[in-house]
């Protein structure tokens, strides 16, 4: 019953060349996805168990190179008719996105504006050719649009222009092109070419959308790929690029002076974490990577520069998880003369401001949950939020001598685990609230006025025995600030 | 969290101290008890008259009276002091509202900052406020303030150095001075130390090392040096406003890798624990900004950190800030144009004129740097050429190397071996034309040997579209075309390998998986590179890079070994193997070792630990490591994952494709 591996293979092969054919023929999705599931059925038999090295090697790896071989064809192909498959530079004047905003509401289907001259560039993503008439779907940083290649029209300056385009170029290309703008009759937009020209030969194929970038493992390492396939991805970048952005701004307003400190460091400090350690050759000197900005930013501000802030690389030698990665952006900053009910103010404030100015609305879905910036954000001490989800008040115990054992006990009670071996009140109080609270704090919460045991850097509370002040702010359960 | 704890030698000194200290103060005590049943004796109170004790005694003066000052219900540190005017904003609103000798009776203005220097006895004192960089007077006396109780007590209290809280009338003195006029004086933060004093015009502190080490100090007492770092973080934010501008997006790429690419030099070498995993710092954010032009943005840029394991000097830190963007559909025209107007643009913007006086080494006399634009290309074979005055080898003539050399030679430069042609070349260029130019110059079309990355030129053989920007000497930018034919990238990566192979370990890794990424097609691109460190330099005309740094690395002193020792993270999973045994597996054998047993793996483990790069032979891949990895495919992989080193190199060498391994030769 075994067919032999070379069978396959060429079943495969056969099968690939099909759905090619098919695809070139213009052939939609729908009647294609019976063929590609034989296809990914006959590439699952000829998968052995995954060898400890191969994991990462990609299934269609054999199809890849021939695809590759053939494109190293057309290169040459390029080259021998004088023309260069890396071209050096090329002017654009305008975007997808650009001519989609400018011609919206303008221009009937089958209508064209032939004073409406554009050069655009980007990524082929899908080429359907028929004989006299090309239809492409170029991408750039903004989005997608479709190109029109009429061979009349574009062999006009060039006789062979037609013929090489449908002999040099697979989807993942870079071209430019210049044309006018035209509405097609099914009402899409369209740049009608008159000129076009490669840009860069890609040498490998996209992943295609059917067994391409679904593995989160291979998006994440070959983030360009899972760029180009899954193009709302660089969303994601933009809004991050945003808010750092946003943050420079507000500070810089508010008199902020932007600082660098160092990341190689002696001696680690301003937090409790492990260290990345490495070593200065010429020094001879064992360095560690830093994992905190605040002490040398805290020396600023001895210094006299009253309100500076540092956003930058923190570094931390621990597990990798989806919160959690070694090397992490944090802002910190300082400013002298104010205390954490000022840095509450600042940070509802900015928060509230990035939020407005990514979504326009202080409302935000989040997973399940729907998440409300809207000021004012509630603040509460860690005592009473205990208070609140335990029924137990820890301020009671004050002056009890018997405190730590009705603590242990109380917390024992409340399902909280590992208090045991727990030496104070507020180091209790502090792992009841992580346990029972804290992923409870959907909305967002400033939780201020921590023992002290946990928060060796922050100042005793003016009026209260035993805490600090200092906050953190929690929103979907998680820790998003801490001061 | 830790807080850093004192060194054993700095805690011997400070309770030697602390006792001389004590003995002092009793003593002293003893003296006023004295003087006060005496009481016609009493000296009389002036402001800064303890100025001359020694600093030791000040500082135990100074403890004592603050702890004496919180026992009694005072606090020497308040939580919050309301501030209504920044002292600059202070000065800004009230220099011109105010009169000679006038107050603005009615106007209550809380100011804070450091106490700059003290003078005034009885009933008048006068200080110098220093708040964000400027000075307002104080001018306390006695009628205006809230007591005389409270006049006294706080007058005797406040010492240079402290941060004080201010609540007064702005007005201006009888002589013209801005000043406050107190209603109360607040103790914000004293200063336990003695400040040291400016004297005439030497600064307060000149030695260089204290600076740098304490720059705190440095900013307290030197107030001009806080203008260097201003000008830093205004280059730094007029660059990111003129790529927002440009619609480029900022993105932060990785400071830890696998591989260290995108420049030449030595990288710091560290370990990820939980991956058990070598990796390097990087030297250059290059590579991965490509990666995302293909990914298709098309306009990036990351201002960052970079590190490289090389020595101290005037110009070079082991961390230092630098600017690359990438812009798709660019070439090095389009950049050395972008060039001109952005250093200009910024030159104008921070100094106020075209033209900066620098002085580019230390006791050298200034010169005038001129960066109105255009700036002065030199294409860099033919400028040599005509600088030197003779024609150089063909780059294609395979004698080019000892031909270069022999020219070397007969003009008495030095160049450190080995002596391949773009070391040469690269002597040349230093000597003829890097040193003679002052305005900003463009040296460009560099031959392709020297620009493994750069993209091999249009219509010149063998010469790359790349150029660097001088000025007074020194490089500021690099950019080029972008090499983004795969093959060729190939080649190139090779080629240095073998120039690796040659002794040169200034050489470029290759990195398959760039290569692999250029392979689906990376757009015709610029890309541009700045040295933020050293711009900062010519703007703040500083020589040394230390002085644009905040806290410059500096080889420990004993204090601070002490201080490294003392905190010393524990040792406490050295044995990561405890209680595990090493797998029974079959032989494999490997250079004369069975790495089927544990000895045979661990003496593998030692030479991985000693390696000075991923590979058997240091950056390089070779053809052992092929035979290596095949020997550990066939071992189980609990015995490749046992010791720590060959986990860490197996998981690294196995990220390169099959194919790609049987090329290591």
């Amino acid at each position: 019953m075994f067919s032999s591996m070379a069978d396959i293979e060429a079943q495969v092969k056969a099968k690939g060349d099909q759905i090619r054919a098919l695809k070139d023929a213009g052939t939609d999705k729908a009647a294609l996805a019976p063929h590609i599931s034989e296809l990914l059925a006959l590439k699952a038999k000829l998968e052995g168990p995954p060898a400890a090295a191969q994991v990462q090697a990609n299934e269609g790896e054999g199809e890849a190179r021939e695809i590759r071989k053939a494109r190293l064809e057309k290169i040459d192909a390029i080259r021998a008719s004088n023309s260069n498959p890396f071209s050096y530079s090329f002017d654009t004047s305008t975007s997808a996105a650009a001519l989609a905003s400018a011609f919206e509401g303008k221009l009937e289907p089958g209508e064209e504006d032939e004073s409406y001259k554009v050069s655009m560039a980007g990524r082929v993503m899908a080429r359907r050719v028929f004989g006299k008439l090309a239809f492409f779907s170029l991408q750039d940083e903004s989005g997608q649009i479709q190109l029109q290649f009429d061979k009349k029209k574009l062999n006009a300056a060039d006789a062979d222009a037609f013929k090489n385009l449908k002999a040099w170029t697979d989807s993942g290309d870079i071209i430019g092109v210049t044309g006018t703008i035209r509405r097609t009759d099914k009402g899409e937009l369209t740049v009608n070419c008159e000129t076009w020209e490669m840009l860069t030969k890609a040498i490998l194929p996209l992943p295609d959308k059917f067994h391409g970038l679904t593995d989160v493992n291979k998006r994440y390492r070959q983030r360009h790929l899972d760029m180009i396939t899954n193009p709302s991805v660089r969303d994601t970048f933009r809004a991050r690029a945003t808010i750092t952005s946003s943050i420079r701004r507000q500070l810089d307003d508010l008199g902020f002076l932007e600082i660098e400190t160092p990341v190689l460091q002696a001696t680690p400090g301003g937090a409790e974490a492990k260290p990345f350690e490495t070593h200065h050759n010429a020094l001879d000197l064992p360095l560690t990577l830093r994992i905190a900005t605040e002490l040398h930013l805290k020396r600023l501000i001895v210094g006299g520069f009253n309100r500076v802030y540092e956003i930058g690389r923190i570094f931390r030698n621990e597990g990798i998880s989806t919160r959690h990665n070694p090397e992490f952006t944090s802002i910190e900053l300082y400013q002298a003369y104010a205390d954490y009910e000022d840095m509450m103010e600042l940070t509802e404030n900015m928060i509230t401001n990035i939020v407005n100015q990514l979504h326009g609305t202080e409302t935000l879905p989040y997973g399940e949950h729907t998440v409300s910036f809207q000021r004012p954000w509630r603040r509460i001490t860690m005592n009473d939020i205990v208070l609140e989800h335990m029924g137990f008040d820890f301020s009671s115990l004050d002056g009890n001598p018997d405190a730590l054992a009705v603590a242990k006990e109380k917390a024992g009670e409340a399902g909280v685990p590992n208090v045991d071996s727990l030496k104070t009140v507020g180091y209790i109080l502090n792992e009841c609230f992580e346990e029972l609270c804290e992923p409870k704090l959907i909305q967002p919460t400033f939780v201020t006025d921590y023992p002290k045991e946990v928060s060796p850097l922050a100042k005793p509370h003016r009026s209260k025995e035993g805490v600090v002040e200092r906050f953190e702010l929690f929103a979907v359960g998680r820790e998003l600030a801490n001061r | 969290m830790s807080e850093p704890k004192e060194s054993k030698n700095a805690m011997k000194k400070r309770l030697k101290a602390e006792a001389a200290a004590k003995k002092k103060a009793e003593k002293d005590a003893a003296k006023a008890a004295k003087e006060a049943a005496n009481p016609k004796k009493e000296k009389k109170f002036v402001a800064g008259d303890d100025a001359d004790l020694d600093p030791t005694q000040y500082y135990a003066n100074r403890v004592a009276a603050i702890e004496k000052m919180q026992a009694e219900g005072g606090n020497a540190y308040p939580h919050k002091f309301h501030v209504s005017h920044r002292v600059p904003d202070f000065i800004k609103e009230f220099d011109s509202k105010t009169k000679e000798g006038e107050r603005l009776e009615g106007t209550t203005v809380t100011v804070a900052g450091r106490l700059n220097s003290v003078r005034g006895q009885g009933k008048l004192y006068f200080y110098d406020l220093k708040g964000d960089g400027d000075f307002v007077q104080i001018m306390s006396d006695l009628k205006t303030y809230e007591s005389e109780e409270g006049f006294n007590a706080i007058h005797r209290s406040i010492k240079r150095g402290d941060i004080v809280g201010i609540t007064g009338t702005p007005g201006k003195s009888k002589t013209g001075q801005l000043s406050v006029f107190p209603k109360q004086i607040v103790l914000l933060s004293p200063c336990l130390h003695m400040l040291p004093k400016s004297q005439g015009d030497r600064p307060a502190i000149t030695d260089p090392e204290v600076r740098y080490r304490n720059r705190y100090l440095d900013l307290i007492c030197n107030n001009e040096n806080r203008r260097t770092f201003e000008i830093r973080a205004r280059v730094i934010s007029y660059i990111r406003r003129f790529l927002d501008e440009r619609n480029f997006l900022e993105v932060e790429t990785p400071s830890l890798c696998l591989l260290p690419g995108g420049a030449t030099a030595k990288p710091f070498k560290t370990f990820h624990n939980d991956l058990n995993q070598e990796m390097y710092m990087r030297i250059a954010p290059e590579l991965p900004l490509k990666k995302l032009i293909i990914g298709g943005l098309e306009r990036v840029y990351e201002i960052g950190r970079n590190y490289r394991n090389e020595g101290i000097d005037l110009t070079h830190n082991p961390e230092f800030t630098t600017c690359e963007f990438y812009q798709a559909y660019a070439d090095y025209e389009d950049l050395m144009r972008m060039t001109e107007e952005m250093v200009s643009g910024m030159v104008l913007s921070v100094c106020g004129s075209y033209k900066i006086a620098f002085s580019p080494k230390p006791g050298m006399p200034e010169v005038e740097v001129d960066f109105t634009p255009p700036f002065k290309r030199i294409s860099m074979i033919s400028g040599l050429e005509s600088a030197m005055k003779i024609s150089l080898p063909s780059l294609s003539d395979p004698q080019c190397a000892s031909k270069l050399s022999a020219i070397l030679k007969s003009r008495d430069i030095e160049c450190a071996p080995p002596h391949t042609t773009a070391r040469l070349l690269d002597e040349l260029v230093g000597e003829y034309l890097e040193s003679e130019i002052v305005n900003p110059t463009f040296i460009m079309e560099h031959p392709e040997i020297m620009s493994p990355l750069a993209k091999y030129h249009r219509s010149k053989e063998f010469l790359t579209e790349r150029f660097e920007l001088f000025v007074a000497g020194r490089e500021l930018c690099n950019a080029y075309t972008e090499l983004n034919n795969p093959k060729v990238q190939r080649e190139r990566f090779l080629e240095q390998a073998s120039f690796n192979a040659s002794g040169d370990d200034e050489a470029m890794c290759l990195d398959e998986s760039f290569v692999v990424a250029l392979e689906h097609g990376l757009p015709p691109t610029g890309g541009w590179g700045l040295g933020i460190d050293r711009l900062t330099m010519f703007l703040s005309n500083k020589n040394n890079i230390k002085e644009v740094l905040l806290f410059p690395a500096m080889k420990p002193n004993a204090e601070e070994v002490a201080l490294i020792a003392a905190n010393k993270p524990k040792d406490d999973d050295k044995d990561v193997n405890q209680g595990k045994k090493f797998p029974a597996c079959q032989a494999a054998k490997w250079e004369g070792a069975d790495l089927g047993t544990e000895a045979g793996m661990r003496s593998l483990d030692c030479r991985l630990g000693d390696g000075a790069g991923p590979f058997l032979g240091g950056s390089k891949p070779s053809g052992a490591d092929g035979e290596l990895l095949r020997a550990l495919a066939t071992l189980p992989r609990e015995a490749v994952g046992f010791f720590g080193n060959v986990k860490g190199y197996y998981n690294g060498a196995m990220q390169f494709s099959e194919a790609v391994r049987g090329t290591w030769k």
